[in-house]
């Protein structure tokens, strides 16, 4: 036995109220019990848990045993300088960890903000008076009044109702309004017309009920607890950063494990062996990797707010880059969500109502619950657009409604009875293919004539080609009732009727849709219609836009039950795609399938039975305007404008930001080699120490930090829409970056890097085979020219770095302002190192002339103009991968 | 056994929907009924006289089903005074209703639910009420874990309670996904869930057979206490029955602990019970 079974003196028995409603204190009570009404997030773990996980993932984790070496080769052989190194290495692990959870907590916070704005009132009857009060404050047991246009706050029994209709849409995805009763109904809650559910809204009539869940217990609740559980896997990048983290990990170790042996070898004592293990872990661990990955997504997230849309994960913002698939609503989407009514059409000969009848605007005007509220029109969009056409084409009718036959999705019609200047009249209005089947005349030079099989032929045509116009069409008719006839039931209204007409309706497509449906097809994204609409009237409107040219598959609803999953995965291998009179229920379907298929998927969604589809897709989508509270929850991404072209331009901002990754780890990994290879001439050959660990640190997360975050915020490449959505096997890292980095640009600065050192060694009268002091004058100033040489290096890569193919003499130089003010602040910071004493004391460094900067100059040249001749080969080889470096 | 059910009745709704399941099981076991409201010396009228009400109202509903029961009012220190009644009648078993603000705590501690779970010396059925509009429930989740104590009475009770309301249970098992270094978690499917099934999940079946309890077995691989609510809000299940936990207060704060997510998180009403019986004991096969 469950509510709906029982009668309103057992409801009212069982929740313990009465009509009166509750008393305010028990309110109070009951309050304190079931807790606010209202959905609430999954309890997220504690901020301080969340601030220790960045302390400890695998990259911070390595830091930390390098730290511990440093601390412990301190403690045995204190005074060299490892402490201080312990400690730079612990502060790095913070403030990466810091960096990277103010960011998440910050884009976090925007969203919990922007949910704060979204209160509602709802009017309930307590102590037998009725009052206002905040939904979230409803219990149950309150007995609450819905009317027209509301919002039912909870899910509820009703136990009193006026002609009243609720649309289940966000719910169920129906998106005909259904009629409620008040009698009793055995069966599941779910199905049970007595009931009225929490997040749908009265589309027409009004009714009392009694709430008996409310907040997570609702059924609206339970799919959000659904969605909310339902565990996201990794998104491409998380698993890209791993996979990066774990490549870098392996070659560290590997290469100072195998140093550290050659040294033993060649009799180097443990502790230069040592020290060298870390100086090489420490060269090719990309400390500042996760801080630059984290800014670029946050800044390109920011980027993406101002092109309206709202980023909730920041890891989204690359995902949406790889996107290969849209599958997208048409309404309000696609589409301006603005109906209007755009073509009237007669079947028969003869336009005009004639004496006694009516045209189909007028039927328009009378069979519709459109209500003028302080001047304005409210009710469902097409009762409006429709309302609005009656009263412009013959202004206000006098009438007096006796009855209403609400619309019904099973029969597709409506129809009210209704009295107008003194007679009483039906009339109807439905979906054309149902109007004819309860029509036997139409209008014809003012009377009437059988519907027969030419003017049935002549119907049927007509409302093709309205559909195939784009428009969604509506039959009108009307009959007048016979003297003392009894209408009581809907068979005994809908008879004999004699159609009007037919009115087409159109909701005009976007004007930057076009645009962006074009860019899609030159980014090589496939995009997926998924409308409620007809198939005529979707596939006219997909033409229109441009998002099919050729014949599409187009699906319908009844097909895609029956249809068996490897008939629909071959259905969506097709090219273009179109699926009508859809639910949003079966998204999820689509979504699995395209998945299992490899594709990258989005999905756009408001309701929340789109919710599990939007959590499963790669990136949810939830309309900002129309989107219930549960889909903004479950998607990655929130439409400010609720417009498809907002996607494409997310996207776009998602390839470059990945564009973007790829090139600071190329400039990350192009100093690595230069600071790996002195290390290995000291370890082999037995020259002086060619760079100490704390300024190898001070290139890593001091000199090169802003340039490798100006590259995070390069503007698009031209070409990024113009190549398909790269592989999904295909990651951040691959050969052509490795190559690339560490040895195309890596190997030149070298060359740059060995030449100044060894100058300087040389100049100071140092010969191959001599040994010098690690405290030696000289041995600092070589390690300064290293590091200078390093420096300069990195200048010519950054600018090297900004494009991938394309002239990096092209992008002005003045086009990301961050790359010259980092550029600035590398050379001030090189400077305080090299020039100041307090730079001397802390990282072993000696004052260079400017012939070491003189020297410098001509390999950071050639740097950036050998990387230019090789963008300028892979254009002209035409060697350019989607989506990425070449090589 | 539950020849003699007591249910605690108080001015909140949650004890009088708490009361109603001891009805049902008082019903279906044949047992008589304890009526009890224990006002507490600060309680103001307005408290003590709704409180009364909501005694009035079990009353009258247990009247109807023609349970034989008895009405307890008494003043002064709940625990303590149930605890007595408990000793003098022979309480078998003790209903009570669980708070929003007890399910706030960590383990609900200090709360009253917990202080009646831990002291009566009888079994104590916690009642959490969080849907009022499943009023006889239909399908009713038993969750297992894979070492059960108190087998016999846990499917006693189960049995009982889905005989009640001629319900149908559905037992549900979740194991946690084995992992490892290089081929991250494997999931079980449920046909190797069942191949794997634990001794005490299978007798547990054994005595629910014994009841003449129908029932069907789900498995899943997942984190418990999140893989129990997906099932119950997914399958829409009406009430959910589960052991009482055995964690100790710290292992439940370094572990999860699923009894406390479900508290939280249950998208039906809940029923956690603390079994006081042994195994041995008969229970009226």
């Amino acid at each position: 036995m469950k509510i709906n079974s029982l009668s309103v003196d057992e409801v009212f028995q069982a929740l313990i109220t009465s009509e009166e409603g509750l008393a305010p204190e028990e309110a109070a009570r009951r309050l304190a019990e079931f807790g606010q009404n209202e959905i609430s997030e999954r309890r997220k773990r504690p901020l301080a848990f969340r601030f220790f996980a960045q302390l400890t993932h695998f990259l911070a984790l390595l830091l930390w045993v390098a730290a511990g070496l440093a601390f412990l080769s301190d403690y045995l052989h204190p005074g060299e300088g490892m402490l201080t190194l312990g400690l730079a290495i612990v502060a790095v692990i913070f403030i990466n960890a810091a960096f990277t959870f103010i960011q998440e907590y910050r884009a976090e916070k925007a969203l919990a903000e922007m949910k704060k704005l979204l209160p509602f009132y709802v009017k309930v009857v307590r102590g037998g008076r009725q009052m206002d009060i905040i939904a979230k404050e409803v219990v149950p047991g309150d007995v609450i009044i819905v009317a027209e246009g509301d919002k039912v706050p909870a899910d509820m029994r009703l136990i009193e109702v006026s002609d009243i209709r609720v649309n289940n849409a966000s719910l169920t995805g129906e998106s005909e309004p259904v009629s409620r009763i008040t009698e009793p109904f055995d069966g599941e809650i779910i199905g049970s017309p007595n009931i009225a559910f929490a997040g749908t809204t009265v589309s027409g009539g009004s009714g009392r009920g009694v709430v008996f869940s409310t907040g997570m217990r609702t059924e609206f609740g339970r799919i959000a607890q659904l969605t909310g559980t339902v565990t996201p896997g990794l998104s491409p990048l998380q698993k890209e950063i791993i996979k990066i983290t774990r490549i870098v990990t392996l070659i560290a170790a590997t290469t100072g494990i195998f140093f550290f042996g050659i040294g033993y070898f060649i009799g180097r004592s443990f502790w230069e062996n040592f020290l060298f293990a870390i100086g090489i872990i420490l060269a090719n661990v990309p400390e500042g990797l996760l801080p630059t990955v984290t800014l670029a997504l946050a800044m390109g997230s920011q980027r993406m707010a101002k092109r309206k849309a709202l980023i909730k994960t920041l890891t989204s913002v690359e995902t949406l880059g790889s996107v290969t698939v849209i599958c997208t609503d048409k309404t309000g989407t696609l589409t301006q969500n603005r109906m209007a009514v755009a073509k009237t059409a007669d079947i028969c000969e003869g336009e005009g109502p004639g004496a006694t009848g009516f045209s189909s605007l007028d039927i328009a005007l009378l069979c519709n619950n459109t209500k003028e509220v302080d001047g304005e029109l409210k009710g469902d969009p097409t009762e409006v657009a429709l309302y609005r056409a009656g009263l412009e084409s013959r202004g206000p009718i006098e009438q007096i409604r006796i009855r209403e036959f609400p619309f019904d999705p099973e029969r597709k019609r409506m129809s009210t009875v209704t009295l107008v200047s003194g007679r009483k009249w039906v009339m109807s209005k439905g979906a054309p293919e149902s109007m004819i089947d309860v029509c036997s005349r139409c209008l014809s030079k003012g009377t009437t004539a059988p519907l027969d099989g030419e003017l049935r032929k002549r119907y049927i045509s007509l409302y093709h080609s309205m559909m195939d116009e784009g428009l969604r069409v509506l039959a009108f008719a009307y009959r007048e009732a016979e003297e003392g006839e009894i209408i009581d039931a809907v068979e005994k209204a809908e008879r004999d009727l004699i159609l009007t007409g037919m009115i087409g309706l159109q909701d005009p497509p976007r004007p930057e849709v076009a645009g962006a449906i074009t860019k899609c097809r030159e980014a090589g994204i496939r995009i997926i219609m998924i409308t409620g609409d007809s198939s005529r009237t979707a596939v006219a409107v997909a033409r229109k836009i441009g998002l099919v040219r050729g014949e599409p598959a187009v699906v319908e609803d009844a097909d895609f039950v029956r249809m068996p999953d490897a008939e629909l995965r071959s259905v969506l291998s097709k090219e273009e795609v179109i699926f009508s009179r859809m639910t949003p229920k079966h998204k999820l379907r689509v979504v699995n399938i395209l998945k299992e298929e490899g594709e990258r998927v989005a999905v756009t969604g408001d309701g929340v039975n789109d919710a599990p589809a939007l959590k499963r897709a790669d990136i949810g989508i939830a309309m900002g305007i129309t989107g219930t509270d549960v889909a903004k929850e479950a998607a990655d991404i929130i439409l400010l404008d609720d417009n498809f072209a907002t996607i494409v331009n997310a996207v776009e901002e998602g390839r470059a930001i990945f564009e973007n990754i790829q090139k600071f780890i190329t400039y990350i990994f192009a100093h690595l080699t230069p600071e790996a290879v002195p290390y290995i001439l000291f370890v082999l050959f037995r020259t002086p120490l060619p760079i100490t660990v704390m300024q190898i640190l001070a290139i890593d997360l001091g000199t090169e930090t802003i340039p490798a975050l100006a590259l995070g915020v390069e503007p698009p490449e031209a070409s990024v829409m113009k190549k398909p959505p790269r592989p999904a096997h295909r990651g951040l890292i691959d050969r052509a970056v490795l190559f690339r980095g560490y040895i195309f640009l890596g190997m030149i600065g070298t060359v740059g890097v060995l030449f100044a050192y060894l100058s300087v060694l040389h100049g100071g009268g140092w010969r191959w085979g001599m040994d010098l002091p690690i405290d030696n004058p000289l041995v600092h100033k070589a390690a300064t020219a290293t590091f200078l040489g390093i420096v300069m290096m990195q200048v010519g890569n950054v600018f090297a770095c900004r494009t991938q193919t394309e002239s990096a003499l092209r992008t002005g130089l003045f086009s990301n302002r961050m790359i010259l003010w980092g550029i600035a602040a590398e050379l001030l910071l090189s400077l305080f190192i090299i020039y100041h004493p307090w730079g001397n004391r802390i990282f072993s460094s000696a004052p260079v002339g400017t012939d070491v900067w003189l020297m410098l100059v001509p390999f950071v040249l050639l740097l950036f103009f050998a990387e230019e001749a090789r963008k300028f080969y892979l254009r002209r080889t035409g060697r350019i991968t989607p989506g990425r470096a070449s090589s | 056994m539950y020849k003699s059910i007591l249910a605690a009745v108080n001015e909140h709704i949650n004890s009088e929907v708490s009361a109603r399941y001891a009805m049902h099981l008082a019903k279906s076991v044949g047992g008589r009924l304890h009526l009890c409201h224990v006002a507490e010396q600060e309680a103001s009228k307005e408290t003590i006289r709704r409180a009364e009400e909501a005694m009035r109202r079990c009353l009258r509903k247990s009247k109807e089903m023609g349970l034989a029961v008895q009405e307890i009012h008494e003043y002064g220190a709940p625990l303590d005074r149930i605890r007595r009644i408990v000793r003098a009648e022979g309480i078998d078993i003790v209903f009570a209703a669980t708070r929003q603000e007890d399910v706030q705590r960590r383990l609900y501690a200090g709360t009253m639910a917990r202080k009646l779970s831990v002291n009566l010396p009888c079994s104590v059925a916690l009642v959490r009420v969080v849907h009022m509009g499943r009023i006889h429930p239909k399908k009713i989740l038993v969750p297992l874990k894979a070492r059960i104590n108190h087998i016999n009475e846990r499917a006693f009770f189960a049995a009982k309670m889905a005989e009640a309301f001629g319900s149908d249970i559905f037992l549900f098992h979740t194991t946690e996904p084995v992992t490892s270094f290089f081929h991250g978690e494997k999931h079980f499917t449920p046909l190797e869930l069942e191949n794997r099934l634990p001794k005490d999940i299978s007798l547990f079946v054994e005595h629910l057979d014994s009841y003449g309890a129908s029932h069907e077995k789900g498995f899943a691989s997942g984190k418990a206490g999140r893989r129990i609510v997906i099932e119950a809000a997914a399958r829409r299940f009406d009430l959910m029955i589960m052991g009482a936990s055995e964690r100790s207060l710290l292992s439940s704060l370094i572990y999860e602990n699923p009894v406390e997510e479900l508290l939280r998180e249950t998208p039906c009403d809940l029923i956690i019970l603390k079994a006081g019986h042994e195994d041995k004991q008969s229970f009226g096969r």
